[in-house]
C-alpha cells in the first residue's frame, strides 16, 4: 500500500504521512478500515518501527487514523464528509510548485506540458 | 548519574595516534539508549579507530570511553555479556566450523537463543560443516552477525556489517537491526559508507571526517534543517556566516549547505535574486561536507 523510498529528499515518515492523506482524502482507504501494524511496514519495508510510529502518531493527532484497542489503527471518521476538492488540491501543490521550476528551467513552453499533462489524465 | 539514564555509550575527549597519524582529533559523543546511530565517513575518515575506542579495543591518545557507565578500558562481564560487536574483518576461530564456534561462545553469553541461531543459519544459507576459514567473505560476515544478535545484546555495535553482503543479505540484515532496535529497546551502533543503509534504519547519523565530528543529528533533521545554496557569483559577498560546507566554483559562483535558524527559518541570502535552495538526500549531503 505504502510507497517508500528511503534515498528521497523527504524523510520516510514524511513519506508516509503524505501518503495516508491522499489515500483517506481520496477515499481510497475508507473510514474503518485496518491498516498494517507499525511492524508490518517495518518489516515489509526493512525501515525501523520507531519511524512508522511517528507517522501514524501524527496521522492519529491531524484525525486520519483511530487507535482501537485489539485492532491497531484504523482510519477515522473524516468528520462525516469526504474532503472538498479545494482540499484536495491543496495536497497536490508541492508537486505542482516542483513541476512549474522545472518546466521553466527547460524553459518549456506551457501550452505544451499542459498538454502531455492532459493526455495523462486521460482527457 | 546511574547507568538507566546515562547513554549506553559515550566519548570523551577521543584523541587517537599512532605511526605519526592522528586518527581522531578530540571526538565527544554520546549514543542514546535504543536509537539506532549511522556512523558515516569516507575510508580512512577513522570510524573504525573511533569504535575500537568506544569499546575500549585500543587506548586512545588521550580522552577516554563509557560502555554502559563502565570506564570502556576495564569493562567487567556484566557489561560484557550485554555487548555485541562485529569487527570489519571477522578472524575469529577460523579451525572451527559456523556451529562449533556458536555452540562455544553461546556459553559465555546467559541470554543465548539458540532457536534463533538455527532458523538464521538455515535462512541464511550458512554451510554449516566446513570451518570458518574455508567461507567466503560475505559468509563469514554472516556468521558474525548471528553471533552478534544471538546473544540478544542491549548494545549492538557494527563495524561495516555490509561491506561483504549481496542486496538481499543486507536487506535482511537491515530489518533485524530495525526490530532490535524499535522493538527491543537494543541500542545500535553502526559505521558505513554505504547511505542508503543508514536511510531505511537509522535514528541518528554522525559524520566523521578527517578525525573529527562534522555533524551530529536526528536523520530526519538532516533533510529538513539542512539544504544546499547556491549563490551566483554576484551574491557571493552576501553568503551566510558558518555554512556547514562551503565551495566555490570556478566562475565565482558558491554552493553551501546550510541549515535552519533557531526558529526554523533559512539564512537571508536564500531570498536574493538567482539564489536556489534544494533539498539533500543524505548521500548528497554526506559528499557535500565530506568531499
Amino acid at each position: 500500500m505504502l510507497n517508500i523510498q528511503p534515498s528521497a529528499p523527504e524523510p520516510i515518515y514524511r513519506q508516509i504521512l503524505e501518503q495516508l492523506r491522499r489515500l483517506i482524502a481520496a477515499g481510497q482507504l475508507a473510514e474503518g478500515e485496518p491498516l498494517p501494524s507499525v511492524r508490518e511496514v517495518a518489516v515489509m519495508h526493512a525501515v525501523n518501527p520507531m519511524t512508522v510510529s511517528r507517522a501514524y502518531g501524527l496521522a492519529e493527532a491531524e484525525g486520519l487514523l483511530k487507535r482501537l484497542r485489539g485492532k491497531g489503527m484504523v482510519v477515522a471518521a473524516q468528520s462525516g464528509r469526504t474532503r472538498s476538492q479545494s482540499e484536495r488540491l491543496a495536497l497536490l501543490e508541492p508537486l505542482l510548485l516542483a513541476l512549474s521550476r522545472q518546466v521553466q528551467e527547460l524553459e518549456l513552453p506551457a501550452d505544451l506540458v499542459l498538454r502531455r499533462l492532459g493526455k495523462l489524465l486521460g482527457e | 548519574m546511574s547507568e538507566s539514564n546515562s547513554a549506553p555509550l559515550t566519548a570523551q575527549g577521543l584523541w587517537h595516534t599512532y605511526e605519526g597519524r592522528t586518527a581522531l582529533r578530540g571526538v565527544d559523543f554520546k549514543v542514546e539508549a535504543g536509537s539506532v546511530l549511522g556512523l558515516i565517513g569516507r575510508n580512512g575518515a577513522g570510524k573504525s579507530t573511533l569504535i575500537r575506542a568506544l569499546l575500549g579495543l585500543l587506548v586512545p591518545s588521550s580522552g577516554g570511553a563509557l560502555v554502559l557507565g563502565e570506564p570502556a578500558l576495564q569493562l567487567t562481564d556484566r557489561v560484557k555479556e550485554r555487548l555485541a560487536y562485529v569487527p570489519q574483518q571477522p578472524e575469529a576461530f577460523p579451525w572451527l566450523t559456523a556451529t562449533q564456534m556458536l555452540a562455544f561462545v553461546g556459553r559465555f553469553f546467559p541470554r543465548w537463543d539458540d532457536a534463533f541461531v538455527r532458523a538464521t543459519l538455515s535462512r541464511w544459507d550458512i554451510p554449516t560443516g566446513r570451518p570458518l576459514a574455508k567461507l567466503s567473505p560475505g559468509e563469514r560476515q554472516r556468521v558474525e552477525l548471528i553471533r552478534a544478535l544471538a546473544c540478544r545484546p542491549d548494545v549492538l555495535v557494527l563495524d561495516e556489517p555490509a561491506a561483504a553482503l549481496d542486496p538481499v543479505a543486507r536487506r535482511e540484515l537491515l530489518r533485524e537491526v530495525a526490530l532490535r532496535a524499535g522493538e527491543d529497546g537494543c541500542t545500535v551502533l553502526f559505521s558505513t559508507h554505504i547511505v542508503s543503509d543508514l536511510e531505511r534504519v537509522a535514528s541518528q547519523i554522525a559524520l566523521l571526517h578527517a578525525g573529527q565530528l562534522l555533524l551530529h543529528c536526528a536523520l530526519d533533521d538532516t533533510k529538513e534543517r539542512y539544504a544546499r545554496l547556491w549563490l551566483p557569483s554576484r551574491h557571493a559577498a552576501a553568503a551566510p556566516d558558518a555554512p556547514v560546507s562551503r565551495r566555490v566554483h570556478s566562475d565565482g559562483s558558491l554552493t553551501l549547505v546550510v541549515g535552519r535558524g533557531a526558529r526554523g527559518d533559512w539564512p537571508a541570502a536564500v531570498q536574493l535574486d538567482g539564489a536556489r535552495l534544494d533539498a539533500l538526500g543524505l548521500e548528497d549531503l554526506f559528499v557535500e561536507i565530506a568531499a
